[in-house]
């Protein structure tokens, strides 16, 4: 397996008395697709804020390219946050700015591109993501399937090490969850980041996955490539799949 | 109830410490500070306008009532003048702002929070505070007092025009006991008043907005309370800042 570029060491984290990670220790590997599985309400989403830093864990550390963003001072925090992107569920993006502006907002931030560099930069994205020539247009007026395409390529567009997915699929069509499903494959192939899904999406999951965490009562039940948890023994995995997957026989 | 309001608090000054640590980190963005000083100034004009002028008038009008009864028509000028300026127009001022462009800032950072689109400014490594607070902070700093004397000259206007046209003043003698009773020290507590209602109502909208509950009725709920607060101590603070200037 590749060389792990974030590591949960002992992960605990509660709210309140509603225990939602509980000791978890979790290698996600360089390069490669991790997609975390799990039932709702089994910290998914927690795992991923933990690990933007947007919520800090009672015990254990968290480590992104060794730097360990529970203890991290602001700058570090800052300088692990610009190796990310991040596709939020609904899109995150900013209703009183166009979607060029939107893919610029990083850009404008954090580099001293010119106006003429960023807008070929966005323009080239666009096309990435499937949809050239809506620069102009503002995002109350995108559809859901085009509000994540304008939100990964604003996740892209400094070019991260690693790459977030919240939910992808969340809210979509079967047609169009199909559509972001090859885009992510797309995108996998062609940047070669490290992309970790959250996802209960199995289907979309088994077609993109290089490895695949399963969480559940807070901890990890499955942990492996997508065969040797299509092969897995625990009663609460092969239930989870077997909803939407045909199983081989144990 | 008292411990909830001690946390409270304590919560609040930290957001304002670190809305002050932001600034000072990552720099304010002038053309951002201005650009919501100009928006917060032009919308609030006209109607601040109106309100000023009709206070104006009535406090003409009080005035007149009052001091007549005692055969001392002349103190309109001074009774105008001294409530005018010293209280009535930067707490009008003020409540106007914190109404309009207040429960504005709360909403829109609500609705941001709700969207994730202040989680999504943290993970692209930009600080929401100095992005999405310290810009309208400094704006609201830059224009209430400006509103607040503009809203002090309006009702003065009004004032002698209905002292003169409708109470059958004699316009020298008003306009005489007005200005002479307006000092440079007057101009300046409003002008201190109109920073410090700023400074809450910028940084008491930015705190509920940004800590506001997601979804629609965390959206509500958030605008509702900050408006409340910032009336309420605005006021409270009004009667502290007149005592410590004027006691």
């Amino acid at each position: 397996m590749a060389e792990p570029v974030i590591r949960f060491q002992g992960v605990s984290k509660s709210f309140g008395s509603k225990v939602v990670l509980q000791d978890l220790s979790l290698d996600i590997p360089r390069g490669q697709t991790t997609v975390i599985l799990g039932p709702s309400g089994t910290g998914k989403s927690v795992l991923i804020k933990l690990l933007v830093g947007l919520l800090e864990p009672d015990e254990g550390s968290i480590l992104v390219e060794g730097v360990d963003v529970a203890t991290a001072t602001e700058a570090e925090l800052f300088e692990v946050r610009k190796q990310i992107g991040m596709l939020f569920q609904d899109g995150a993006l900013f209703d009183s700015l166009s979607v060029a502006d939107n893919i610029a907002f990083p850009l404008r931030r954090h580099t001293t591109l010119s106006d003429e560099a960023i807008a070929a930069k966005v323009a080239e994205l666009l096309a990435k993501v499937g949809l050239e020539g809506i620069e102009e247009l503002m995002p109350s007026s995108l559809s859901g399937g085009m509000r994540k395409r304008v939100s990964l390529a604003r996740a892209i567009v400094m070019d991260p090490e690693i790459v977030l997915f919240d939910e992808p699929n969340s809210g979509l069509d079967p047609v169009t969850s199909d559509e972001i499903d090859a885009l992510i494959g797309r995108m996998k192939d062609e940047l070669g980041m490290t992309f970790i899904i959250i996802s209960h999406d199995i289907v979309g999951t088994f077609a993109v996955a290089d490895k695949i965490a399963m969480l559940y009562n807070g901890g990890l039940i499955a942990d492996g490539t997508p065969d040797e948890v299509l092969h897995s023994r625990e009663d609460v995995v092969r239930r989870f799949l077997k909803r939407n997957m045909e199983l081989p026989p144990l | 109830m008292i411990t909830a309001f001690v946390r409270s608090v304590g919560r609040y000054g930290l957001f304002c410490w670190d809305c002050g640590v932001s600034a000072w980190r990552h720099g304010v963005r002038w053309d951002r500070v201005m650009g919501e000083a100009s928006k917060l100034g032009v919308r609030s004009f006209g109607v601040l306008a109106v309100m000023a002028l009709f206070v104006g008038t009535n406090l003409a009008i009080q005035g007149h009532a009052a001091f007549s009864a005692l055969g001392a028509q002349s103190l309109v000028g001074m009774f105008v003048a001294l409530a005018g300026v010293r209280e009535v127009c930067p707490l009008l001022a003020g409540t106007m702002v914190a109404a309009k462009a207040g429960t504005e800032m709360t909403a829109q950072l609500a609705v941001m929070r709700t969207k994730e689109q202040i989680d999504a400014l943290e993970v692209m490594a930009i600080d929401p505070r100095a992005e999405l607070v310290v810009p309208p902070l400094l704006g609201i700093m830059i224009a209430l007092p400006a509103l607040t004397i503009i809203s002090i000259a309006i009702a003065l206007g009004s004032s002698v025009a209905v002292a003169v046209w409708q109470l059958g003043l004699e316009y020298g003698d008003y306009v005489d006991w007005l200005v002479s009773n307006i000092t440079v020290f007057d101009l300046t507590a409003a002008m201190i008043k109109a920073l410090v209602f700023a400074v809450v109502i910028a940084t008491v909208s930015g705190w509920f907005g940004f800590f506001s509950e997601r979804g629609p009725i965390g959206v509500g709920s958030a605008t509702n309370k900050a408006v409340v607060v910032m009336c309420i101590v605005c006021i409270t603070l009004n009667f502290f800042l007149t005592t410590v200037l004027y006691g």
